[in-house]
């Protein structure tokens, strides 16, 4: 299968001048000596088990409406320890900053003060929520659950593509990839030490409780429904934590508190996971029109009598402008040079960036800087003349709303396509979880992303993207040793 | 009712009920080793302790190790192992043959699918990685047997029997498993994902964990978890739910007043007992024994009689 391999262009992950690397060699070796239709079949099946689990998410704007599972690549994405341990050091010193910039610029706004971010840029993003200014949030922090989406440049450098501060999706996979991959290919991890994730859900419940002052919190996940994208991941989540899944229309706002309705009378709601985005949380304060939120809710949270994570107005930090000044966020307020570094972006909001970005549109990537999951993106290389057009008349119009970054040559990854029956190179990223409580705890590995269609770099699941499993590989360590007690019954003989 | 009959019922659905405990077991033991490398490399000895094998395996491989290869085998496939997954197959559906007649035609072809599903040609299953697919088929013919006895089996007196031998099993299993894993606790300091991953893991092994999530909403406390084992009596796996369900079964059936009275009296002390009082190995070791003797005597009042 991995005959004809193209490992030459870009950062290959598995290959080094044509020879695998040393963390890759054994499972390559495994790879190999699997019969083409044997490893099909296994492929198959293990499609078939994501359908059969329901592990499917839905496409927006597709006429079928159709759910759709994520498809999954068998060939794990390898991670080395000592290349992770500094990709969490780095994004441990990431969520710090960007956690003290959030306090900061809905409190004193020292940075804007001593302008190391522009005033203006901050106030006018649209996820900017004056609604929560001089809020006390419990231990201080805005965005608990984050998911920074990296990628590897040429030379194999971790670059920092953008912070998902709200409501990051994407981790149901990581644990279903996991589960997938040792069903389909057990013998893959034999001798590899490869670090567990399953603890994810129990530390994001830890997180969530200890958001509250109350003894014995009661914490719910908020859902749009399950007609939204990532409603598989919301049902997923509060069932491996035990929680209550709830829509807006289950909850309520009276005597200062929020309640759910249940059938002994209401219950008090301490801690809100929510999949809401801030506009639909509160039509009271945000989308009047919201059918999704909890009229009175954003009341009830300035008053500190339910939290909510991720807290209100982080989206100010991931806004993809913002995101440029977060190398000096981490200066600023941890006195650090950054770990990870960012990639160079051009801001419209900047004139001479502005007039960059018109000027050769075909070489750069373009974003909107409020939307996430690939919309409101343009890739100038991969689109046609009239496409570049009217993409930039909206530039034009509103210059702040849109940021262009160079195309960065992804790293590539063996994947296998069915219909070659082959290996080919693939664009992937990588997407950590990180859950910030008392400490910063980072999942081993995170969601790896494939770009499926052949030669394209966008990653997204809405885009054609795929998924791996990725694995974080531990230090060895010692087993022990166990002792013995006597035999079991059975029929005739008592 | 015939007391061979009777004994039948019993012993058929405490045969499946073993075939689906050591599936899950193997089941979830297999995947759990995979991740982690050594430090969660859980032995594969105490796999044959909790299914009590450790002699018998020994007697049949003098030679090899206890590893992933040999135990796997050893407790699915093995025909020299009487409680291996097969033997407990091939001897439910001799039962079955028996109880043509008192079982439904549902029943009976469920089990016998199964029989030859699963107790043929298994040579390919561990070279195939196919272990997984053959554990959920284990577990699928448990569920599917007792899902049609619950909708189409008189409530009669072979009823009863067939719960009793299903509950019985059942607390036995659990407690032989509580029993190993109980021990091993406290014996090294590992890192707390390793640690979440191996209680994990014993829950999966009993298809507790998405249930005690909904019960306990902390993280994984080996204490809460023996509680919610031993003692939740709205947890149907539990050991209380299943001296329970006998104690119900019994009231059903005659000349059962020495046998009530011992259930009563466990179940009694169960419904009295702290979680604490119970963890270390005398008093689980008392436990087995006590729903063990309630097997027995069960056997011996109503299938052993003397001329």
């Amino acid at each position: 299968m991995f005959k004809d391999y193209n490992h030459t262009g870009f950062f290959d992950e598995m290959f080094e001048d044509g020879q695998p690397r040393a963390h890759y060699a054994p499972i390559l070796e495994r790879l190999s000596s699997i019969p083409k239709a044997e490893f099909e079949r296994r492929r198959a099946a293990s499609d078939l088990t994501f359908r059969n689990q329901g592990i499917t998410f839905t496409v927006y704007g597709d006429s079928q409406g159709t759910e759709r599972t994520f498809p999954f690549d068998p060939v794990p994405r390898i991670i080395p320890a000592t290349e992770w341990a500094h990709l969490e050091r780095g994004l441990t010193q990431r969520v710090l900053a960007l956690n003290a910039f959030l306090r900061d610029v809905y409190g004193e706004q020292a940075i804007l003060r001593d302008n190391v971010i522009p005033r203006e840029l901050v106030l006018s993003c649209s996820n900017f929520r004056r609604e929560v200014f001089n809020l006390k949030l419990p231990l201080g922090i805005f965005t608990h659950i984050v998911g920074s989406d990296l990628v590897r440049n040429e030379r194999g450098e971790y670059l920092v593509l953008e912070d998902n501060l709200r409501t990051p999706s994407g981790v149901s996979y990581v644990l279903a990839n996991r589960t997938a991959l040792t069903r389909t290919l057990p013998g893959l991890f034999e001798g590899m030490n490869v670090r567990p994730v399953q603890h994810y859900t129990t530390v994001l419940l830890e997180v969530l409780r200890s958001l509250s002052q109350r003894d014995n919190p009661v914490v719910v996940v908020l859902t749009p429904g399950m007609y939204n994208s990532a409603y598989f991941e919301h049902a997923f989540l509060a069932q491996q934590m035990g929680v209550e899944l709830v829509e807006g229309r289950d909850l309520f706002v009276a005597d200062g508190r929020v309640w759910m309705r249940t059938t002994i009378g209401r219950a008090q709601v301490d801690v809100i996971y929510r999949r809401v985005d801030d506009d639909f949380l509160d039509p009271v304060e945000f989308q009047t029109e919201s059918a999704l939120g909890v009229p009175g809710l954003l009341e009830v949270y300035r008053q500190g009598r339910v939290a909510l994570a991720n807290a209100v107005g982080a989206g100010v930090a991931d806004d993809k402008a913002v995101y440029a000044y977060v190398p000096k966020m981490i200066e600023y307020y941890l006195g650090e040079k950054p770990i990870l570094g960012n990639v160079p972006t051009m801001l419209g909001w900047d004139k001479s960036d502005l007039e960059m970005m018109l000027s050769k549109p075909a070489e750069l990537v373009f974003k909107a800087v409020g939307e996430a999951g690939g919309y409101g993106m343009l890739v100038g290389p991969a689109s046609t003349q009239a496409e570049i057009k009217s993409y930039l008349a909206q530039v034009r119009a509103n210059p702040r709303n849109y940021i262009a970054q160079p195309v960065i040559p992804l790293s590539r990854h063996p994947t296998y396509y069915p219909d070659s029956g082959k290996m080919e190179a693939c664009h992937v990223d990588l997407r950590p979880y990180i859950l910030c409580g008392e400490k910063v705890t980072i999942i081993p590995g995170g969601l790896t992303r494939v770009a499926l269609k052949r030669g394209s770099l966008v990653v997204n699941s809405s885009q054609g993207g795929g998924s791996k499993d990725t694995w974080v590989l531990g230090e060895t360590g010692q087993s022990r040793g166990l002792e013995d007690t006597e035999q079991s019954q059975t029929q005739g003989g008592i | 009712m015939l007391s061979r009959v009777a004994e039948n019922l019993f012993w058929i659905a405490r045969y499946i009920e073993r075939a689906e405990s050591t599936s899950r077991l193997l089941d979830v033991n297999y995947y759990a080793t995979l991740e982690g490398g050594s430090l969660v490399q859980e032995q594969w000895l105490p796999l044959l302790t909790i299914t009590g094998g450790v002699k018998a395996f020994r007697a049949q491989n003098p030679k090899a190790d206890a590893d992933a290869k040999s135990v796997p085998f050893w407790l699915a496939f093995d025909l020299y192992n009487p409680s291996s997954i097969r033997s407990n197959l091939t001897q439910a559906r001799e039962n079955a043959r028996a109880l043509r007649d008192r079982i439904s035609s549902e029943m009976w072809e469920c089990i016998n699918k199964a029989y030859h599903e699963l107790c043929f040609d298994t040579d390919g299953v561990m070279a195939n990685d196919a272990l997984h697919e053959y554990c959920n088929r284990v577990r699928e013919t448990s569920h599917l047997f007792f899902g049609i006895a619950l909708s189409t089996l008189l409530r009669d007196e072979g009823w009863q029997f067939l719960r009793l031998g299903q509950l019985i099993e059942r607390a036995d299993n659990l407690l032989r498993i509580l029993q190993v894993r109980y021990q091993q606790t406290g014996t090294s300091v590992v890192a707390e994902a390793l640690e979440n991953h191996r209680w994990m893991a014993l829950l999966k092994t009993v298809s507790a964990y998405e249930a005690y999530r909904k019960r306990y909403h902390t993280r994984l406390e080996p204490q809460n978890i023996a509680e919610f084992l031993l003692l939740d009596s709205t947890f149907p796996r539990s050991v209380i739910y299943a001296v329970e369900g006998v104690r119900d079964s019994l009231k059903k059936l005659p000349n059962a007043t020495k046998i009530q009275h011992e259930t009563n009296w466990l179940a009694a002390r169960l419904e009295h007992s702290q979680v604490a009082d119970m963890l270390d190995p005398e008093a689980l070791e008392k436990l087995l024994e006590d729903v063990n003797n309630i097997g027995a005597m069960v056997q011996s009042t109503y299938f052993h009689l003397d001329a």
